[in-house]
């Protein structure tokens, strides 16, 4: 096989950033994620995670640093560019984040205002190949059944696979996913975290996963990306997290729980 | 707040305390008791002016300040200083209540007075027996009332309901000049809802002419700047998660207002307005009372000409109404909970 020179999907360079509180979130974190990667980070809470996925969509522009996608750089861009940007990229969250008095179908349609003016998106003018669209995605999650129904009529799981459809709807090249499974049975979270490794094996999406359960980075990921206190501590497989790193990743008085 | 700006601000309300209370005190309290000038005219003045400078000095001194406990909740550094600034607290509530009684001429003997009770009697006696001439001007007065605050509250929606958006500091945060509209759509909205309709009504009465229309103006006015601070209020207490959702799709920032914020407020948006129009036909009838047409304007005509049957009528069908649209406007307000 050849190496050919290949752009990377999404970089970071010595990104750091501050909140207003003065807070240092990320501290000189330096990433470069190809495309059909399914990285899991891990950390704990308050150790960064959250915000270094949000500088990759650009919910946050960070203080310092550099992000490119697509060779492209998105560090600071703002208005239709910023938009364009968000739109490549899918994003689920821990609690799931639907419009719960809305219905399941439009909740996944949503996911195409990116693509749409403001006006058009308003009146709702989804046009019928979005509407199909929605509902193959809704049957590849397996709850085409429900798109007439609330969203806040649906259980935890239920919900979590329309967003994944949300997501999808944004036919993105790269999905951010915040701990996806944290507000889930142990059940409910295989079969969610099986859905984002079949987007990613079948469609070559890109996942970014920040999860806790060391079971399930050891199960999924392809790469495994550590933060500590904003830095960041550890890159390598998942077979490389022994329990000595783990202690360094989490503190000494931490047990593994699978 | 700095703390040097506290220092200088606590001194200021020391020396008004002491005006405050020698003012209580030689202009009001001491003539009333004494029925002459205890103090005469020209040296009231400085005795105001030297209680003021003995405040002024306890307090620079830190000695016993009043200003500091109000603005910091704690105590001057003197020992006694809280015994002393306990004293001048009870001392202002005193002088205040003195003060109070003797300026609103609180007269018991008059309260109790043959020739009062008699009046009492005589109107309670004509409330309770209302004509029934003028029940159908009454009512027509009553409907036209009930319209009035219906059409000012439905008139108010769609401004407030624009005006939230940019009276919520969640929403406004995206650069300086938001900051500024936020701060100034704020503070007109508090300078409009400190004027009270009835003052409204008086002005718009000029305007328009007195009438149903210079009324429902006058609550149009008051139910906007009422209506936006509920609304935005709501707004701010809504959950970020759908708003970082929609944001995350690549949605324009109208199309997040549109999707993640407006849905989360609109149960409770219905439910404040419906409040608000319950609110709204009992501020009708008082501002009738000025010119704002309906039962107030019918009521103060018939309580002019001493008509005291007439006013019973009134009376009793305002009181009918206000009730029955509590229970309804609850009502409905549960059932959108």
């Amino acid at each position: 096989m050849i190496a050919l020179p290949m752009t990377p999907l999404l970089e970071l360079q010595n990104i750091t950033h501050t909140y207003p509180n003065g807070f240092r979130a990320l501290n000189n974190i330096s990433l470069s994620i190809t495309a059909g990667e399914f990285i899991v980070v891990i950390g704990l809470s308050g150790s960064g995670k959250s915000t270094l996925m949000r500088t990759m969509n650009r919910l946050i522009e960070p203080s310092a640093g550099v992000v490119r996608f697509n060779g492209t750089d998105v560090t600071h861009v703002q208005g239709d560019g910023l938009r364009k940007h968000r739109a490549q990229i899918g994003m689920i969250f821990q609690h799931f984040n639907l419009i719960d008095r809305h219905s399941v179908l439009n909740n996944v349609l949503y996911g195409a205002l990116g693509s749409m003016s403001s006006a058009a998106g308003i009146m709702g003018r989804f046009t019928q190949e979005q509407r199909t669209r929605a509902l193959d995605l809704l049957r590849r999650v397996g709850i085409e059944s429900k798109a007439d129904n609330r969203a806040d009529a649906l259980s935890g799981g239920q919900k979590q696979r329309v967003a994944i459809a949300r997501a999808l709807m944004q036919n993105p090249r790269l999905v951010l996913a915040d701990e996806p499974v944290a507000s889930l049975d142990p059940a409910t979270a295989h079969s969610v975290m099986d859905h984002l490794e079949a987007i990613n094996k079948e469609l070559g999406t890109t996942i970014v996963c920040n999860l806790h359960f060391l079971s399930l980075v050891r199960r999924y990921a392809t790469r495994v990306i550590a933060l500590r206190g904003g830095e960041l501590v550890f890159t390598g497989g998942p077979d490389q997290i022994t329990d000595e790193w783990f202690k360094a990743i989490y503190g000494d008085d931490a047990e593994v729980v699978e | 707040m700095t703390s040097k700006m506290n220092v200088f601000l606590s001194w200021v309300i020391d020396a008004l305390l002491g005006a405050y209370l020698a003012a209580c005190l030689v202009f009001v309290i001491l003539p009333a008791f004494f029925e002459t000038d205890v103090v005469s005219g020209t040296v009231a003045p400085w005795l105001v002016a030297t209680v003021a400078a003995v405040f002024l000095v306890a307090s620079v001194t830190n000695r016993a300040s009043l200003g500091r406990l109000f603005l910091t909740g704690t105590f001057a550094d003197s020992p006694g200083a809280r015994t002393i600034t306990q004293h001048l607290g009870w001392c202002t509530l005193v002088f205040s209540v003195l003060a109070g009684w003797i300026v609103t001429d609180v007269s018991i003997s008059e309260f109790f007075s043959g020739e009062g009770l008699a009046g009492a009697g005589r109107i309670f006696g004509a409330l309770v027996t209302p004509s029934t001439d003028i029940v159908g001007e009454a009512l027509y007065a009553m409907v036209v009332t009930i319209f009035t605050a219906l059409l000012a509250t439905l008139a108010s929606i769609p401004i407030a309901f624009v005006l939230a958006f940019l009276a919520a500091s969640n929403i406004m945060t995206a650069s300086p000049a938001e900051r500024l509209v936020y701060s100034v759509v704020r503070a007109l909205l508090n300078i409009t809802r400190s004027m009270e309709p009835i003052i409204w009504a008086i002005i718009f009465s000029v305007w328009v002419g007195i009438g149903p229309f210079a009324g429902m103006l006058a609550l149009v006015v008051h139910t906007i700047a009422s209506l936006t601070k509920l609304y935005s209020e709501q707004i701010e207490n809504i959950a970020d998660g759908p708003i970082e959702a929609i944001e995350a799709t690549g949605a324009s920032r109208l199309q997040v207002l549109w999707y993640a914020v407006v849905p989360q407020c609109v149960l409770p948006y219905l439910s404040f307005t419906v409040y608000r129009w319950d609110i709204n036909v009992r501020m009708a009838t008082i501002i009738g009372f000025v010119g704002g047409g309906g039962i107030g304007t019918l009521l103060t005509q018939y309580q002019g000409l001493a008509k005291y049957h007439e006013v019973g009528t009134l009376v009793i069908i305002i009181t009918a109404v206000v009730w029955l649209l509590d229970v309804i406007s609850a009502r409905i307000r549960s059932v959108l909970k």
